[in-house]
């Protein structure tokens, strides 16, 4: 099931000029892992075949938007399929009355180059996610990988909605500095 | 800076970005934080650093095959192939289906294309001849046309508010009456203002209830006269 990124990365091109062949090969060598993003986020067998197809429908449309080198082709496919699963579960959430703050960063802005370099951050992200409160590496885990909300992860956790937001955000703050040290 | 003693303060807005990436946000505040990245280079470069350090775990998403009618279904959505046999006249002769479309997007539609209704009444209440509207749209599909049609003149004055094809594909617009037959009335161009003057095969059945279609073919049409690829926006004819 593995392949190269290149490949990946020539499929996504061609697409964007309209090749059907090239759309039906990256079905073939991608569906499985978007299917297991769909299976894990929307933790119900027709939704994410559904979803599946929405994404698939995303990709053939969007190929034009995929800029190599950025960003590794699987990276920017599960993006879109874990983006598409997270509007799903948005859209029955209830609005937060959460105050507006204003956008900030936290420090230094990172190196763009930095982002190119998925493959090998495995490492790294387990490494700081290890620096953290176990109870929290895990939060922080949950939200990416299962795309749970604060109030599910508050629920999980046995904790208060505000204590976990609370405890997100510190996290996240001591994640990016430890992902930029 | 690695204790929470040292972060004491809320961490307030520094962290919004890697929370919009992990989803976290509300749909009011996740609109804002997307809206407010595509304006500035920093807050774009603050998305990439995260999604590429949380990509890192993207490898603890279990690859599963899934069925092959998902992989069918896509290939009907997007080139209408590999359907199952039949699945174009049962769809189209189910005008009950067609009629579900919800009433109240024609309103929306008609404010929103701008268009004076008044100048469309017919100047006699009891001709026959009636002034329709039609807002066409389809779940899962960008595609939207406002479609008029006015007795005066016989034409069918259609407006594309979204949605256009790919590089050799052409939308094309079906009329379907009670029999449920398609009658192609040629090609519409997406973002733009169509007049098509309703073929006699069409106008003879054409009133309140038909259904208008757009279905996506291959660049200039479909080749056999009948609906091949997939149905992108419908609606039905409403009179004003």
């Amino acid at each position: 099931m593995e392949t190269p990124s290149g490949d990946i990365a020539d499929l996504i091109g061609r697409i964007a000029l309209g090749e059907r062949a090239a759309f039906r090969v990256l079905y073939e060598r991608t569906s499985a892992k978007l299917f297991g993003v769909t299976l894990r986020i929307l933790k119900n067998r027709a939704e994410a075949e559904e979803a599946l197809q929405e994404i698939y429908v995303k990709v053939w449309r969007r190929a034009d938007r995929y800029v190599p080198g950025t960003t590794s082709p699987i990276s920017w496919l599960v993006a879109v399929a874990r983006n598409h699963c997270l509007d799903i579960l948005r859209a029955r959430r209830p609005v937060a009355d959460d105050i507006d703050v204003a956008l900030e960063i936290p420090d230094a802005a990172p190196d763009p180059e930095a982002s190119a370099l998925a493959g090998g951050e495995r490492a790294r992200i387990e490494a700081c996610l290890a620096e953290l409160d176990a109870a929290r590496a895990e939060a922080v885990r949950g939200a990416y990988l299962d795309g749970f909300s604060y109030e599910e992860l508050a629920n999980r956790h046995g904790v208060p909605l505000n204590t976990m937001r609370t405890w997100l955000r510190r996290s996240l703050l001591r994640l990016r500095e430890c992902l930029t040290r | 800076m690695t204790s929470d003693e040292d972060i004491g303060e809320e961490p307030g807005g520094r962290t919004l970005v890697a929370e919009y990436v992990l989803g976290l946000l509300d749909t009011p505040t996740n609109e804002r934080v997307r809206r407010a990245i595509e304006d500035d280079p920093r807050l774009q470069r603050e998305e990439a650093f995260w999604r590429a350090r949380f990509s890192a775990l993207d490898n603890e998403f279990a690859e599963e095959t899934p069925p092959a009618h998902v992989g069918s279904g896509v290939e009907a959505r997007l080139f209408g192939e590999d359907r199952p046999a039949g699945f174009w006249p049962t769809l189209w002769n189910s005008l009950p289906l067609w009629r579900g479309l919800a009433a109240g997007a024609l309103a929306v539609a008609v404010v929103a294309a701008g268009i004076s209704l008044t100048r469309m009444t017919p100047s006699t209440p009891t001709e026959l001849a009636v002034a329709l509207v039609a807002a066409l749209e389809e779940e899962g599909s960008d595609v939207r046309f406002l479609a008029l049609y006015d007795p005066e003149d016989g034409m069918l004055r259609l407006t594309g508010l979204s949605g256009t094809p790919g590089t050799d594909e052409d939308f094309e617009l079906w009329a379907i009456e009670e029999d449920g037959q398609p009658v192609s009335l040629g090609i519409v161009e997406a973002g733009s203002h169509n007049m098509v003057r309703m073929p006699p095969a069409a106008s003879a059945e054409w009133g309140e209830g038909s259904v208008l279609a757009i279905t996506l073919e291959p660049e200039g049409g479909s080749p056999t006269g009948q609906p091949t690829g997939p149905l992108m926006a419908r609606g039905v004819a409403t009179p004003i």
